[in-house]
């Protein structure tokens, strides 16, 4: 298969670098007349494809608090900030420094959020976020969640710069036409890696709900150290939810729906969700069909795994 | 490339009995320095393999594909390996160099129990933990030797001097029973997967593996070219026809404890009075390369349950020390350090930092202001009637930097002692009454020894004695081969390749 592959890039090598040169000259012009104030016109998705898979094992160019007190989240949420915004502080955002030698370069963050999420003295929120999208994608489950819990502040987090873009452009899009119902405020997203950096964002049980859909199944056996679900990784997860809170799995694939299964099982801090909860749960419903895997499975009428996990409280010590 | 004596590595002292390591093989001395007896890694053929070679360098991300070494079972065929070798990504050049020196796996780390019956040691690149009974008299008798799943970083004894605990670069922590006849405190069923025991089998349902099932239909990929791909599994598959799931799990006793998706650098055991309900608690603490001070319990059927985390490195973290207060009284304060500027002090109970102490402008005395970073390699606690003490030394940094505890718990820089050569590893040797280390050091000049006593001979002196250690063993390099000055710094220094690479995309 590699051959063949290689092959068919060295005929078309000659048209196809012209052609991509074409595409990512389309892609800037677009990206820069969306980033003008007050474009309400909702993002198209084909200016921000990104390949689907991110190693989540390499240090990318990621901008994360080294605290999460140091986390400024009236970037996201302005509409709940409750005071005014501070006097210039510097932020020591990790890897900051780098931010303004490579602007424009596919692994920097998204342009406008970098410089300023990272706050030695951030602006206070009237209340915190509590529901987490690990995976967001192109934010499909996310704008479908802001009208269903209009009280909760909701994030969705992306590892892929590109598609952590689209979401914030859509993001902006929504909130400006539906600026008469101020529907939408209520949603952020944010360019990590969740696997290794969850603590750097969120407390101690500050979290009721996690949603990890349709993440990268990571086929061979070799990548399975990859996948977003482990026993070990579930420590994190349990760490930063607060007991009664519930982490919501769906995936077409079987083999990692049993995976999933086994791993949040056999971790003492989880136990799953009975079967009766998980239909009366009307994030189900919407995690099934409102996330853009989901109505891709849909499309070609593939199956789709739903399983549900309570954090448990801690045993005493 | 000059060539130079391999130079002792790591020290460590316990109730007179000095013990340092000097590539593979560990040596015993008593407080006079009086050499009792060696350990040697045992070269029988076979037992040890060309892999050897492989640099003991951190290889960055803890993923990366490796290659296979004998007696590990092919991960499902023979194509990784051979795939593995021809990228042979991350190897400094030269590993191949087939110096007797490199060849045999160096001792990593070493460790002794808090009753002084018992000596642990960690190789480099066969990753295995070895257990020595110690008689009290300098002479190693090996109990155990156990090949771990992936190379452990650093090792912690539980305080009941019957568990090891064992962090690795894969970001795992397992607990082993310190003699292998023992068994660990854990119920079964807390014992956790790891996402590195990979066959397709789940470990829980045991034993039955009919025939090895895809993990893609065709409702899950769509492409054309996935579907092709599919098609050739399921082929390839049938004329397998063998379970291509296998266990690569030890077959001594063991049990995954905690994991970070992160190369572990440094592990920690510690006890804390909690101020609210006076009771005293056992944590682990594990130390990683993406700024994480995780805190969890040591009650190691709790160990899921992650307390907090000591947030604020900026850069790697590669030492934690626990510190006791000058009064005696209080909670020992955690000191961490690593690739940021300043050393760190926490309260461990809230996982609050209580001061930051810089560093980097006593780094900057001793080699120069163009020092602009630096990487903590050791610190170590020393107590005595005048204070509590905090030893750091940084890497390729000749010097040792003594900082005091304060009653705030911050620290404050003493003293720097400079020494002529790059210091390896620090022991604290004898009582309170004197202060008195060992220094294991790259001496700067050939022919210097790399071992070198500094003390303050009275308490009136301001200045600190240095007396080399000498009569040594004689040949006591690895294979009596000296070695390559730049690969053995490659070997020696490994720390500051932790730090992300700022161009890296």
């Amino acid at each position: 298969m590699g051959n063949a592959k290689q092959n068919k890039q060295s005929q078309k090598n000659g048209d196809s670098a012209k052609a991509k040169r074409d595409r990512r000259q389309k892609r800037e012009e677009y990206r820069a007349a969306m980033k003008q104030e007050g474009v309400a016109e909702l993002p198209r998705k084909k200016f921000y494809r990104q390949r689907a898979h991110a190693n989540p094992f390499s240090d990318h160019r990621l901008v994360y608090p080294p605290h999460p007190d140091m986390m400024d989240w009236s970037v996201l949420y302005p509409d709940y900030a409750v005071d005014e915004p501070k006097e210039d502080t510097p932020a020591p955002a990790q890897e900051s420094s780098e931010q303004s030698v490579q602007e424009g370069q596919q692994e920097t963050s998204p342009e406008s959020q970098s410089q300023s999420i990272v706050s030695l003295n951030p602006r206070k929120l009237s209340k915190q976020v509590e529901v987490a999208d690990i995976g967001c994608g192109f934010g499909g489950l996310l704008v479908a969640l802001a009208p269903l819990m209009p009280d909760t502040l909701i994030l969705g987090l992306e590892i892929r710069v590109s598609v952590t873009q689209f979401v914030e452009d859509r993001i902006k899009a929504l909130r400006l036409k539906h600026k008469d119902t101020q529907a939408y405020r209520n949603v952020g997203v944010l360019r990590a890696n969740t696997m290794k950096f969850l603590p750097n964002f969120f407390h101690k049980g500050q979290l009721t709900k996690i949603f990890i859909c349709f993440p990268d199944p990571h086929f061979k056996a070799r990548k399975h150290k990859q996948r977003i679900v482990s026993t070990t990784l579930n420590s994190e997860y349990a760490y930063v939810m607060r007991p009664g809170g519930v982490v919501y799995t769906i995936t077409d694939v079987l083999d990692l729906h049993e995976w999933m299964v086994q791993h949040f099982t056999a971790h003492p801090s989880f136990e799953r969700v009975s079967e009766e909860e998980v239909e009366n749960d009307p994030c189900v419903g919407v995690m099934k069909t409102e996330t853009e895997e989901g109505k891709k499975v849909e499309r070609n009428k593939g199956n789709k795994y739903v399983a549900l996990f309570r954090r448990l409280p801690d045993p005493e010590w | 490339m000059a060539a130079v004596d391999v130079p002792y590595h790591l020290v460590k002292a316990c109730r007179g009995i000095i013990f340092a390591a000097r590539g593979s093989d560990i040596h015993s001395f008593n407080s006079s320095f009086e050499h009792i007896s060696t350990w040697k890694y045992p070269s029988a053929k076979g037992e040890t393999q060309s892999e050897a070679q492989s640099s003991p360098a951190p290889e960055g991300p803890p993923a990366k594909r490796r290659k296979l070494e004998e007696g590990e079972e092919p991960a499902s065929n023979g194509r990784e390996a051979s795939s593995a070798n021809v990228n042979g990504q991350g190897k400094p050049k030269g590993w191949q160099d087939s110096n007797p020196a490199l060849e045999t796996p160096w001792i990593q780390g070493l460790y002794i129990t808090s009753d002084g019956h018992h000596v642990v040691a960690i190789t480099n690149s066969d990753k295995t933990i070895w257990v020595f009974e110690h008689d009290g008299a300098g002479n190693l008798k090996q109990l155990s030797q156990r090949p771990m799943p992936k190379r452990p970083c650093a090792l912690a004894i539980m305080p009941d001097d019957r568990v090891l605990l064992s962090a690795d670069k894969f970001g795992d922590v397992y607990a082993l029973p310190l003699t292998p006849s023992d068994h660990l405190p854990i119920p079964s069923q807390h014992t956790l997967i790891s996402r590195s025991v990979t066959p397709g089998t789940p470990s829980t349902t045991g034993g039955s593996t009919p025939i090895p099932r895809l993990k893609a239909d065709e409702t899950v990929v769509h492409t054309k070219r996935n579907l092709k791909a599919l098609e050739n599994q399921k082929k390839a598959a049938l004329e397998r026809k063998q379970p291509i799931a296998q266990d690569n799990r030890p077959q001594f006793e063991h049990a995954l404890l905690l994991g970070h998706v992160s190369m572990l650098t440094a592990i920690c055991v510690a006890q804390a009075t909690s101020p609210v309900d006076g009771k005293t608690r056992t944590y682990i603490l594990t130390g990683d390369r993406d700024e994480h001070i995780r805190v969890s319990r040591g009650a190691l059927a709790q160990a899921h349950v992650i307390e907090g985390f000591c947030m604020g490195h900026e850069e790697f973290v590669s030492r934690l020390c626990m510190v006791k207060p000058a009064s005696g009284q209080g909670n020992d304060v955690l000191v961490s350090g690593g690739g940021d500027d300043d050393l760190y002090s926490w309260d461990l109970v809230h996982n609050k930092l209580v001061g930051k102490a810089p560093l980097l402008p006593r780094v900057q005395e001793v080699v120069g202001e163009e020092a602009n970073k630096l990487a903590v390699t050791r610190i170590v606690a020393q107590k005595d009637e005048k204070g509590s003490w905090v030893w750091v030394i940084c890497e390729r940094v000749p010097a040792l930097f003594r900082y005091q505890l304060q009653e705030d718990s911050t620290l404050r820089h003493s003293e720097t002692i400079k020494i002529p050569g790059n210091p390896l590893d620090v022991a604290i040797l004898g009582t309170s009454s004197s202060t008195r280390l060992l220094v294991a050091m790259e001496p700067s000049e050939q022919g210097f020894s790399s071992l070198l006593v500094v003390e303050k001979a009275s308490e009136g002196e301001t200045d600190w004695k240095q007396t080399p250690v000498p009569n040594l063993p004689e040949g006591s390099a690895p294979g009596g081969v000296k070695i390559g000055a730049e690969e053995l710094r490659k070997i020696l220094y490994t720390t500051e390749s932790l730090r992300k690479l700022t161009d890296f995309d």
